[in-house]
């Protein structure tokens, strides 16, 4: 179906959407974040965007690592790109370094003889948010975290989905045993404790992005199976479902390409809210300590810095207000979407 | 001997830091606590019931051992009256010393389940052994005992208990309470595997001549200072015990009598512990005892995090706190109480030993197995930055693997330090030449690539920058942070590459049988976690273990510490040759404010570093109390106080 082949019905909820200004801009403000984070290496590294050195362009960020030798210094590991922007305009031969706006990567610690870190934010250091205690610029460690965090909240949300809404729509559609069988397999699942299984998990393996993420779902996969039983149950009773097993159609045809369009509504506004519990999940993993191995950047890793070294503000400040931020904007999204999706929008019973 | 039970990923005098990481663990448990004690309190007409009262078995000797039935007539009894006493008789008796402790306790026994504590380190130092080790000279000085004769087997030591010893109960101390103390440690009814097989294995005998003349027979023959440490075990109140199958349960919450000079008082459960003075203590004008253990009360209230323990010092809740980490030191430390000089700093240093901190490498690893290998790791360390920034110049670099023993102490190694040129040298030697994309090296196809576990979260920071600086030497560091136990049990595996950690270290001597003998690299679950096997090294190990003669065994140290150097399986990391504390001004100390063996200022128990006798110096002065917290109420200042000690700093 193409965009421009839309139902009715689908342009109407769009419209409404748009209409409610708070969570059109929010999506459209999150959208631009999402991309701007896909190339977040042309905004935030320590590798330049453009060298030019006797004649000749380097485009280091996506390629090899150019040792210090390439552009005549005398080192055989990366390039100080830094360094060479101030060798470069010393010297005044025509050779010039492109930066980043913010020139460090998430992982260098800038350490400066006779200052300590955390460092204060500076302009002309250009560590916009400071640094944390390590000496590692802020403004790197957050970016990368949110495009780590919305990676995996992503990821977890597709795997919990596509579980949650294949039993949920058997459980609702079969009916019977089986969906009294899943009933209780899922209420005895749900009383797994989340967090002492991760902190078991952590202590036996060390957490990747991966492991995470299964552990997460394999806990987590339960939440949409209620709704979507509840929907598919209501929607089975619906006469265009006994129409369709009159054609003769399959369970599988019925459930994927009848019941599941109209349960849509169901899916789609939890969708921002589960974005928004993954985020805060691996927060508070990591601050914790039970989420992603260090050094990875994260923001419950600065959050719980931020919290132990209170003398030096900027940490938790630009943790949380970081934090609030995309929150508020995903919960606002989240609202938009569930009053655009709302079909009680017009109907009013007396 | 495998030393497992002394092992702790060992962090340096940062047991504050350590001290958040338990009462973390402890929020969630809690309530458990307090739970379990009444639970305790309810269930004790039940154990009654079914309570067997038990007869410890005779002292078993096996075959080849075992002292003579007669004391020898031969024995040289020794003493020690003429080393320098180092308390200040200016010490005033007397006040309350309010101190703080990260868990309320889970048992007041000694030994047993649960009972290895932060606060078992009071009780059990409290509990005098026959000698103790003069903090200065580092000699053998009475404790309970007066007198000391060495038997002709080289294994045996001969104690004449001084009859003034009294339990705080006020029972005398005999020969008796020694025997009870190996019979009591063999029983199983203490549930302490560890104790049952020590006092089996390394205790041969213990024999008792007359009231106040006893004998023990260890396993092995060892210089004598040696034979003090290893067999010179502590008393235990026989009038005090019934042995019976319930015993785990009965005496969880009755504390031993002591013949040290505090005892426990009131016990508040889940909130604090008191020590009191015991009146009269036996000791009160011996010698190296006189002067110390001033204050008569010392309650030790529990207070969970870190930071709430400081607020209260700030408060003058408390009366000192440990400043060892550098933030603390230099940025928390700050305010009018420390200007006005309410609140004096002290940085003093010593001689303890260090524990053996660094990275070390198990040799079984393709990669580690190449000496080039180690020694280009060795060069692309970059301690020198870890220490000038964010350890603030306040850390130094350790140079070896084990140091801190006096004459053992080889001082003239120096540690591989960070040089890129070297590091390349030897990674080219190696067959390390080229660099892939990432800017690693590689060698056909090989990375240069290492897994680095540890237990430790808060040295992170430490680690980031190591890797980091490793980068430009063309090596890869990955770090994995575990789980503590989980980190110690994959070294033990031998499972690691390259483990980041450390030994603590104590008593007199170094050791090198346990962390680098070839029998202890084939096995699983020994402290060789380099897993380095060196025929040379084993034979002057051996030599090492079996002498006796001091002179000989230092010049085997030193032998043995270079070859540690040599074989680069160990990169030494840092080390903290000193303790820095606060204290509010009515708490004084002596004129050189410690001893080159004092591990904490205001150590209120008699030892440190489980030996020496350094603990107990300073004193509560009321008046200067009065005076302070009247200057503070009217703002006065009395000027800043930082008190720097160096007269015991080593100099390399």
């Amino acid at each position: 179906m193409s965009v421009l082949n839309l139902n009715p019905q689908t342009i109407k909820q769009l419209k409404r959407f748009r209409s409610i200004k708070r969570g059109y801009w929010s999506a459209i403000l999150l959208a631009v974040l999402l991309a701007l984070c896909l190339v977040a290496e042309l905004l935030v590294n320590s590798r330049a965007l453009m060298v030019s050195y006797e004649g000749e362009l380097y485009f280091p960020t996506y390629t090899a690592m150019n040792p210090g030798s390439t552009f005549g210094l005398e080192y055989a590991y990366e390039t100080n790109y830094r360094e060479l922007r101030e060798k470069f305009e010393g010297e005044d031969e025509g050779n010039w370094v492109l930066m980043p706006p913010v020139p460090y990567n998430a992982f260098e610690n800038d350490l400066r003889i006779g200052s300590y870190p955390p460092a204060a934010p500076s302009f002309e250091d250009q560590h916009y948010l400071g640094t944390d205690t390590t000496g590692r610029d802020i403004v790197a460690r957050l970016v990368y975290g949110f495009r780590i965090a919305i990676a995996f909240s992503g990821l977890l949300l597709t795997f919990n989905y596509v579980a949650g809404i294949i039993i949920g729509c058997a459980m609702g559609y079969f009916g019977g045993a089986f969906d009294l069988l899943f009933q209780r397999v899922i209420e005895i699942w749900s009383n797994i404790p989340f967090l002492y299984v991760i902190m078991i998990v952590a202590s036996v393996v060390v957490p990747s992005f991966l492991t995470l993420v299964i552990v997460m779902a394999a806990l987590g996969w339960m939440q949409l199976t209620w709704n979507m039983r509840t929907s598919t149950y209501k929607e089975k009773g619906r006469e265009y479902v006994s129409a369709a097993q009159a054609l003769g159609a399959g369970n599988v045809r019925i459930i994927g390409s009848h019941i599941l369009p109209n349960t849509i509504a169901v899916i789609v506004t939890f969708v921002p809210f589960s974005i928004a519990s993954g985020i805060t999940f691996l927060t508070a993993l990591d601050y914790l300590g039970f989420g992603l191995p260090p050094p990875t950047p994260s923001w419950g890793e600065l959050l719980s810095q931020g919290t132990n070294q209170l003398q030096a503000p900027w940490i938790v400040t630009s943790v949380v207000v970081a934090m609030v931020i995309v929150l508020l904007m995903v919960t606002y999204v989240g609202e938009a979407i569930r009053e655009a999706f709302d079909p009680k929008q017009f109907t009013y019973y007396e | 001997m495998k030393r497992i039970k002394h092992f702790r990923m060992r962090d340096f005098g940062l047991t504050l830091s350590l001290s958040v990481f338990v009462s973390a663990l402890v929020i969630v448990g809690c309530g458990q606590v307090e739970e379990a004690i009444d639970a305790e309190d309810s269930e004790t007409s039940e154990i009654d019931d079914d309570l067997e009262v038990v007869e410890l078995p005779p002292i078993v000797v096996a075959e080849g051992d075992g002292l003579p039935d007669e004391l020898p007539s031969d024995l040289e009894w020794l003493t020690n009256d003429s080393d320098p006493e180092f308390a200040s008789p200016d010490a005033i008796q007397g006040g309350t010393f309010r101190t703080t402790m990260s868990t309320f306790p889970l048992t007041l026994r000694l030994v047993g389940p649960d009972s290895n504590g932060s606060f078992t380190g009071y009780l059990r130092y409290n509990n005098f052994g026959p000698v103790s080790f003069h903090p200065r000279t580092r000699r053998a000085i009475p404790a309970i005992a007066t007198h000391w004769a060495f038997g002709s087997d080289g294994r045996s030591i001969y104690y004449r208990i001084n009859p003034k010893a009294r339990w705080s109960d006020g029972e005398p101390v005999t020969s008796d309470d020694f025997i009870f103390a190996v019979q009591f440690m063999r029983s199983e009814q203490i549930v302490a595997p560890w104790y049952n097989n020590y006092y089996t294995d390394r205790i041969r005998d213990v024999k008792a001549y007359d009231e106040y003349t006893y004998g023990v027979q260890g396993a092995d023959a060892k210089p004598m200072d040696e034979m003090h440490y290893n067999y010179g075990f502590s008393p235990k109140p026989r009038h005090f015990h019934v042995m019976s199958n319930k015993w785990v349960e009965q005496y969880n919450w009755s504390p031993d009598p002591t013949t040290g000079p505090y005892h426990v008082g009131e016990v508040s459960k889940g909130k604090y512990i008191d020590l009191d003075r015991t009146e009269n203590w036996w000791a009160n004008d011996e010698r190296f005892y006189r002067n110390r253990f001033n204050p008569a009360r010392i309650r030790i209230k529990v207070i969970r995090d870190v930071n709430t323990a400081w607020q209260h010092f700030l408060k003058a809740e408390l009366d000192t706190f440990g400043l060892v980490l550098p933030d603390f030191w230099h940025d928390k430390a700050q305010g009018e109480e420390f200007d006005n000089g309410y609140i004096r700093k002290f940085w003093l240093y010593n001689q303890l030993p260090q524990p053996s901190t660094g990275m070390f490498m198990n040799t079984n690893e393709p990669m580690l197995s190449e000496r080039d290998v180690r020694y280009g790791i060795a060069h692309a360390l970059n301690f020198e930055r870890v220490i000038n920034t964010i350890l603030r110049g306040d850390y130094e670099r350790l140079p070896t693997f084990q140091l801190g023993f006096g004459d053992y102490d080889n001082n003239t190694i120096k540690p591989r330090t960070y040089d890129l040129d070297k590091a390349a040298e030897y990674f080219q030697r190696a067959g390390f030449t080229e660099r892939d994309d990432t800017g690693i090296l590689v060698r056909d196809g090989q990375r240069l690539s290492f897994i680095v576990s540890y237990g430790q979260s808060h040295h992170t920071d430490r680690l980031v920058i190591l890797k980091e600086e490793a980068k430009k030497a063309g090596l890869e560091l990955e770090l994995q942070l575990l789980d503590g136990s989980a980190a110690f049990k994959k070294q033990q595996e031998k499972k690691h590459q390259i483990s980041w950690g450390g030994w603590a270290s104590q008593g007199l001597s170094p050791r090198y049988w346990e962390h680098f003998h070839s029998d202890n690299a084939k096995r699983t679950q020994t402290n060789n976690i380099t897993a380095w096997a060196d025929p040379a090294m084993d034979e002057l190990i051996m030599q090492f273990r079996g002498s006796s003669d001091r002179a000989e065994r230092i010049e085997l140290a030193h032998v043995l510490e270079r070859m540690v150097h040599d074989s680069g399986v160990m990169v030494p990391s840092f080390q903290v040759p000193y303790t820095r504390e606060a204290a509010w001004r009515w708490i004084r100390v002596p004129q050189h404010i410690g001893t080159p063996t004092t591990g904490s200022i205001f150590n209120t128990q008699a030892n440190s570093a489980g030996i020496f006798s350094s603990g107990g110096l300073f004193w509560i002065d009321t008046e200067i109390k009065e005076e302070t917290l009247e200057a503070k109420r009217n703002g006065d200042s009395f000027g800043a106080a930082t008190i720097v000690q160096n007269d015991f700093r080593t100099k390399i």
